[in-house]
């Protein structure tokens, strides 16, 4: 006779039929003591080694017996003879009348002739997931096969997964957080977020002091060690970009404040951190290339040109507005007399015809070509074709020159 | 410099007057030379000149000189050289490395290039090119890295094209592009942030890159001139409303999308209408 002895069962109650009553319920509770093996974490259970991965097979085949000596042929579920013309169904060794042979639950023929066994009684597929197979907490399908037990509920393998970042729990191990599914990983910054601080991607551990931030993560300092002297790192430790000479392989190294300094890394002037990109050496410090601002509008120069006046740095628009004009010829400020005209300005030293050199005063009388001054002699000097254009796309007029 | 001599007579007697000037500013130390319309042809009329290495000035407007020696360059302090109004057709390749030369004025000249090497000028701020024969093919390969420029002055020369290459000029505070044949513009002009004067009058312009509406012309130090080109008609609806309003419009999405299908129909640029024969930059050296 075929038996299954152990047929790919989850001990799992459940809770869509009431079976208190039956001998069967009682044996799956009972074994499911001795499939129980917990994970470290509480509430845990995995029935992956002792339960067959696949879908028990079910029975199908079973002879329909015709004519043996019917004399001690008996039915297995009623123990009646056989009619000498009756069909008998034998299945491993058994024999009933067909209208016997059916599940042990619903007590209808098994469709396609499909049975499963357990504890010698046989089911209906349907029955037989309805008795024993568990449903997913996720998704309510029957689980066959794996099972996760684990949060008061029975899963998928692929259905179980931290709530947080969705990675499958059955290998990795879980921790209930606040009613919730979570790894370690995630628990561990949840907790800490819910404190308002940072939890160590090495050890998950909330860290209560500085965080020493090292390829992109958060860490206990106490982790790791000075790459140059090896001493342990405190949260003053530096992270320096791979630059050749300085580090081996393609990646960030951490250096103690020490040893940091000692490989000649400039300091900036206003934040005092490292410079690990582009330095700016102005006013006899080095500065972050977005650190080096304006004095008075704080924008960083980004290579434009700034100007000087007592220590401090600023762009063109203010430093003229604080400290007066530039000459268009000599670029300087202007400290005494400003001629102004056309948009320019112009020292008492440099106001002059741009063609001819000549030096102007507020007197002369001047032309203007593409905003620049040029004298009467010069202008006159000018093709007849050249004026004739200026003359017509400019009202040329002789202007005298405004002092401040 | 109070005492130099300027005179517009004719030149009579050889070599004598620009002689004087060069004798005068040698015996009063004077760094700054005036040989303004001396009817000066050649170097050679100026002995001596440049074992005056002190001059930080040399102003010859207004002559005759066809040619520049490479040995100009000794005069290593020399800050502004004004050859305004002469017959020159080409620079020695020296010239860019004169260590201070800050103001070049080579306006109303017959140039149909550079030297090469040109753009290695360390110290030039002004440079003034206006009323020669140059087109952007007449320019060295390194011409926009002259970085410390903040003046470029191009006018009523023969540039079709602007290089992108302009964007390298981040000093730039004045560009003048006025009579010239330029048909589009690289919009790499709005990364010249500090620009404040744009002269673009006389060309053939049908649109404005909407980069350039990154620019702040709203200073009252600013200019741009946009006249006499074949704007498009949005953009020419608009010039009577100044160039805030031009400003305003080339930076909305309207005229974003507008620029862009222009760009995209790669119609054939308007044609040249203007009739340069006569310039006198076109003007052949006798020999
Ligand atoms: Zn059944
Ligand atoms: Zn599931
Ligand atoms: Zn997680
Ligand atoms: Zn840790
Ligand atoms: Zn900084
Ligand atoms: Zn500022
Ligand atoms: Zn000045
Ligand atoms: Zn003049």
């Amino acid at each position: 006779m075929k038996s299954y002895r152990d047929p790919n069962l989850s001990p799992s109650p459940i809770e869509i039929l009431s079976l208190d009553h039956s001998a069967l319920y009682k044996r799956r509770t009972r074994d499911e003591k001795q499939f129980d093996h917990s994970f470290a974490s509480d509430d845990y259970e995995d029935l992956s080694d002792d339960v067959p991965k696949q879908k028990p097979p079910p029975i199908k085949p079973h002879n329909v017996v015709k004519n043996m000596s019917l004399s001690n042929m008996y039915c297995s579920r009623c123990g009646d003879g056989f009619e000498p013309q009756e069909k008998i169904v034998n299945s491993s060794g058994e024999l009933w009348h067909t209208q016997c042979f059916v599940c042990a639950q619903c007590f209808r023929p098994f469709p396609d002739g499909t049975f499963y066994e357990f504890e010698n009684r046989k089911y209906c597929e349907y029955d037989f997931h309805m008795l024993f197979a568990p449903c997913c907490g996720k998704c309510g399908e029957f689980v066959i096969g794996r099972v996760i037990k684990a949060m008061n509920a029975n899963w998928h393998p692929g259905c179980f997964r931290c709530e947080m970042c969705n990675k499958e729990l059955a290998e990795l191990g879980f921790v209930r957080y606040h009613g919730q599914a979570l790894c370690y990983e995630c628990k561990a910054s949840a907790k800490a977020s819910a404190l308002n601080k940072h939890s160590c991607f090495k050890c998950h551990g909330i860290i209560d002091d500085k965080p020493l931030r090292f390829r992109g993560e958060v860490y206990h300092p106490y982790h790791f060690n000075c790459t140059a002297c090896g001493v342990e790192l405190n949260s003053d430790a530096r992270e320096v970009k791979n630059r050749p000479g300085i580090t081996a392989n393609e990646q960030n190294e951490l250096y103690c404040l020490r040893c940091h300094d000692k490989m000649g890394v400039p300091i900036c002037g206003a934040c005092r951190r490292p410079i690990e990109e582009r330095v700016v050496t102005a006013l006899g410090k080095h500065w972050h290339v977005e650190h080096f601002v304006c004095a008075k509008c704080e924008k960083p120069f980004l290579g434009h040109r700034h100007y000087e006046k007592k220590g401090l740095a600023y762009c063109e628009t203010h430093y003229h507005q604080l400290f007066g004009n530039l000459c268009f010829v000599c670029n300087q400020v202007i400290a005494g007399d400003v001629f102004t005209a056309m948009n320019k300005a112009w020292c008492v030293h440099h106001f002059a015809c741009s063609l001819c050199d000549q030096k102007m005063t507020q007197k002369t009388k001047f032309y203007e070509f593409d905003l620049k001054p040029v004298c009467k002699k010069c202008y006159e000097k000018l093709p007849a074709e050249l004026k004739r254009r200026l003359r017509k796309a400019l009202e040329f007029a002789p202007k005298s020159p405004s002092t401040t | 410099m109070d005492k130099a001599p300027v005179s517009c007579l004719p030149t009579t007697p050889k070599m004598s007057k620009a002689k004087k000037v060069l004798d005068d500013a040698r015996e009063i130390q004077n760094p700054e030379l005036d040989l303004c319309d001396k009817g000066i042809v050649t170097f050679e009329e100026l002995p001596g000149l440049f074992n005056m290495k002190n001059i930080t000035r040399l102003t010859l407007s207004h002559n005759k000189i066809r040619n520049v020696p490479g040995g100009l360059a000794n005069l290593v302090n020399l800050e502004i050289l004004n050859l305004f109004n002469n017959y020159l057709e080409e620079l020695p390749m020296s010239i860019s490395s004169m260590p201070k030369l800050r103001i070049l004025n080579l306006g109303m000249n017959r140039l149909n290039s550079l030297p090469r090497g040109f753009g290695a000028c360390p110290a030039l701020e002004v440079l003034d090119l206006t009323y020669n024969n140059l087109h952007e093919g007449a320019l060295p390969n390194n011409f926009f890295m002259l970085e410390t420029l903040r003046a470029l002055y191009l006018g009523d020369n023969d540039f079709e094209i602007l290089s992108p290459e302009i964007g390298q000029l981040k000093n730039l505070q004045i560009l003048v592009l006025r009579d010239n044949e330029l048909t589009e513009l690289p919009k790499e002009l709005g990364e010249l942030t500090r620009l404040r004067e744009l002269h673009l009058q006389a060309n053939r312009l049908t649109l404005l890159p909407p980069e350039l509406g990154n620019l702040d012309f709203t200073s009252d130090k600013s200019e741009v001139k946009l006249h006499l080109n074949p704007w498009v008609a949005p953009i020419s609806d608009q010039l009577q409303g100044g160039i805030v309003r031009i400003m305003e419009y080339i930076r909305s999405d309207t005229y974003k999308f507008l620029y862009k299908r222009q760009m995209s129909l790669n119609a054939p640029p308007p044609p040249k209408t203007v009739d340069k024969s006569k310039k006198l930059s076109r003007q052949r050296n006798a020999s």
